[in-house]
């Protein structure tokens, strides 16, 4: 903190200067015409920047042991089984209503004080067709610029996992006439190439002026070719398709497939670039078919928001069989650093690297290294002789997995070691393999879809990162026909490749009883000064809960979902498997308060003012990755009057 | 060979256990227990039912053999020791302070079952 404290005192005209920048950051969020615009949440990552930040200091470290729920909302959209829901919406608060959109493609518009249905609108997107279940991740909102009269001068937009973007005016809940065909447009029918499955619109698009920028989520595991990962630049009035971006080369389509921008995007209200986090190619964990080199897939990518013109692409990993897609917003952050500000973004990923890249240029703030990596032992196979390492800010994840967890060994009668004796680990980017590979970290990062959060007047950086191993396996073709026919995917965790000569068995490292072979902690969550990129603390954060029964904090969580900061020196989050969302004291890592929720509210929360009060909502939904139990609840905290 | 023994003590240790019952069948319907619908709840609501049926034999067999009160004794004993290792991981104060009932209910039993030994042999030494 001294050190942090010194900086920002030696660098206090580089900070004046930011400051000036900073002001108009946080007040091109506001688009609802809120009293108080600086404490909307108009988007899914708090802000288009992703800093998931609010300026509201009612709650305070001091105080938040009081925070009571003020108010709960249940959708009714939850379902388990064959169907089961997903739900990581982040409610918005914007024109003084709290939005959400459900996993059965409802949008709800609700009072941000009482909870009370405003009004309801059903997409219909539940028409069995889904390709990934029934998912979402909430809702965009846009509103014009230069309002005209009549309706739908203020939209709502949720997408479905049948492909259909629809557009609501977000005073009455009504479809926008004007957008697409009444109020629906037909995303499904642009992305014809390789089309195995309708589309996945889970992540609702970014907003720039009037633009929408729309990535969606397919299947990159079950068919060497897919639909070719193509984002759209969409008119948020008219849903006239403004743009597309491919990032697959087109002499690549026939070879593979995805890549797509399945996560948030985030936008820079200055400069209008927009920042894409695209994800790897298909099939997932064999690449032999997609050796050319595609120096748009598992990148950042800036497009110009308002052309999809590319400003600048950087590649995090070099030909990904991993499945470790860049899977979050970037957070934007203005670095002070040697006197000067950098305009630049983080990109912390499920590599569990800390990327901060220059981002008006893509050059890494702090250097890029690349370091050798082992070779594939697979025929056809040639796994990139290096990839991209950053040495500095800390990683979240080290090079090596944990050793063997000695109680999950000893109660399983050996087996934790004598799996791993057999497995091929060489650490980071071990090559999947035909006797299994330890993937460290593996597709379930690092971290994961929400990324971190940003306080942008000290630049503090907050992000919650899993330590999870996972097996990874290549089944011959032959092999896998046999066992599996024509099925695309096995509760077992295979998942077919077709096409390609390997079938794939995704095992998690557990003992017969369920436990983790692998030592704690599972989850942590990593506070960093942004401007010297030092590493400020790092907690476990969440619990394992199994059976009900809790495991020390020590331990920590898998968490999928993000944080919140709030300017008053709170980290909200949820995200963990013991459905108990927490307030956290940003300068030393400490849980100030925490309360159990219906599921784990596996999104960022939002933190919004109304009426001169602060709020603080999480929609629970849960996520089957993390526990079985999922809900439907929309729950606002506050303190008492 | 049946013998009298201690009967005090067993109303508490039933009473800690239909709490513990009790909290557990809340515990597994009640979203914001955090517990609902788990499987460690109706762990503890299953040693909860041992432990009523082993106080309510208790506390209406006083006349019983060696056997049976050393059975009951080892295993209230052990249920209430599982009993609070559980309820200290589900996090859940009132089955451990049920736990705590219970023991103070076993003690009563087993430090009162001693006395009664004791003042059978002073009777048994005073006849001699």
């Amino acid at each position: 903190m001294k050190i942090r404290n010194f900086v920002l005192g030696a660098l206090g005209l580089a900070a004046a200067a930011a400051a000036v920048t900073l002001v108009p950051m946080q007040h091109a969020t506001a688009q609802g015409g809120n009293s108080d615009p600086a404490q909307t949440w108009d988007a899914f990552g708090g802000n288009q920047q992703a800093q998931k930040y609010s300026t509201a200091t009612q709650i305070t470290p001091d105080n938040v042991k009081g925070l009571k729920m003020a108010w709960e909302f249940h959708t009714g959209d939850v379902s388990s089984g064959a169907h089961s829901t997903t739900w990581g919406a982040t409610p918005l608060f914007a024109n003084n209503t709290v939005y959400t959109g459900t996993p059965k493609y409802n949008i709800f518009a609700v009072e941000p004080d009482t909870g009370k249905m405003k009004w309801k609108y059903s997409a219909n997107g539940n028409n069995g067709d889904e390709n990934q279940g029934l998912k979402n991740r909430g809702v965009a909102y846009w509103a014009a610029a230069n309002p005209t009269a009549g309706a739908c001068q203020k939209m709502v937009y949720i997408g479905t996992m049948t492909g259909e973007l629809h557009g609501v005016d977000a005073d009455s809940g009504k479809p926008c006439a004007g957008f697409g065909k009444n109020g629906v447009v037909d995303v499904n029918a642009w992305a014809t190439k390789n089309s195995k499955w309708k589309i996945g619109l889970i992540q609702p698009p970014a907003v720039y002026k009037d633009t929408l920028i729309l990535g969606w989520a397919g299947n990159d595991w079950v068919y060497k070719t897919e639909n070719p990962g193509t984002v759209y630049g969409i008119d948020a009035r008219t849903g006239a398709l403004k743009w597309t971006f491919n990032i697959i080369p087109d002499d690549m389509m026939d070879q593979t497939g995805t890549a797509n921008v399945w996560a948030g995007i985030s936008v820079d209200p200055e400069t209008g670039l927009a920042f894409l986090p695209t994800s790897s190619p298909s099939p997932n964990y064999y690449g032999g078919d997609r050796l050319k080199e595609m120096p748009y897939a598992t990148a950042t990518v800036a497009v110009n928001a308002e052309t999809g013109e590319v400003k600048w692409a950087r590649q995090l990993v070099h030909h990904d069989i991993w499945d470790v897609d860049i899977n979050s917003a970037p957070t934007l952050v203005d670095i002070k650093k040697d006197g000067q500000v950098i305009p630049a973004l983080i990109q912390a990923n499920k590599m569990g690297l800390m990327v901060v890249l220059n981002r008006n240029t893509g050059e890494p703030v702090w250097p890029i290294v690349e370091r050798a990596y082992p070779a594939s032992d697979i025929a056809g196979e040639v796994a990139s002789k290096t990839q991209p390492f950053v040495p500095y800010p800390e990683p979240l994840v080290a090079e090596h997995m944990p050793p063997v967890s000695k109680l999950a060994d000893i109660l399983s009668f050996g087996e934790c070691s004598r799996w791993k004796a057999r497995i091929r680990d060489e650490g980071r980017y071990t090559p999947p393999s035909v006797r299994g590979s330890i993937s460290w970290p593996a597709t379930l990062g690092g971290v994961e879809w929400g990324g971190g959060a940003l306080d942008p007047t000290t630049n503090t950086y907050v992000v919650n990162s899993n330590l999870v191993p996972q097996i990874y396996t290549l089944v011959p073709r032959a092999d896998a026909d046999k066992k599996y026919g024509n099925a695309l995917r096995a509760r077992d965790g295979y998942a077919a490749q077709q096409g390609s000569a390997y079938g794939f068995k995704l095992e998690n490292f557990l003992n017969m009883w369920g436990m983790p072979c692998w030592a704690p902690p599972y989850g942590i969550m990593s506070s960093y000064d942004m401007n010297s990129g030092k590493l400020l603390w790092r907690k476990p954060v969440g619990q394992v809960q199994k059976w009900g029964f809790y495991m020390p904090e020590s331990w920590g969580s898998i968490t999928i979902g993000a944080p919140a900061i709030t300017k008053s020196g709170l980290v909200f989050i949820g995200a963990s498997m013991d459905s108990r969302v927490r307030a956290i004291d940003v300068k030393t890592g400490n849980i100030l308060w925490k309360h159990i929720v219906d599921a784990p509210a596996v999104a960022q929360p939002a933190v919004y003012t109304y009426k001169g009060k602060q709020y603080v909502a999480f929609a629970a939904g849960g996520n089957g990755i993390l526990t079985p139990r999922l809900s439907d609840q929309l729950v606002a905290f506050a303190l008492p009057n | 060979m049946t013998q009298r023994h201690s009967t005090r003590g067993a109303w508490l240790i039933m009473l800690a256990s239909l709490i513990t019952i009790a909290i557990c069948v809340y515990d597994y319907y009640t979203p914001e227990t955090g517990l609902i619908g788990t499987g460690g709840v109706i762990t503890v609501a299953v040693a909860g039912a041992l432990m009523l049926m082993a106080s309510l034999t208790m506390g209406l067999v006083a006349n019983r053999g060696c056997f049976l009160q050393g059975f009951l004794v080892v295993s209230i004993l052990l249920d209430i020791i599982g009993s609070s290792v559980a309820g200290y991981f589900l996090e859940s104060p009132v089955i451990m302070a049920a736990q705590a009932l219970a023991l103070i209910g076993w003690l009563i039993n087993v430090i009162g079952d001693a006395a009664e030994r004791s003042v059978e042999i002073d009777e048994v030494e005073d006849e001699d």
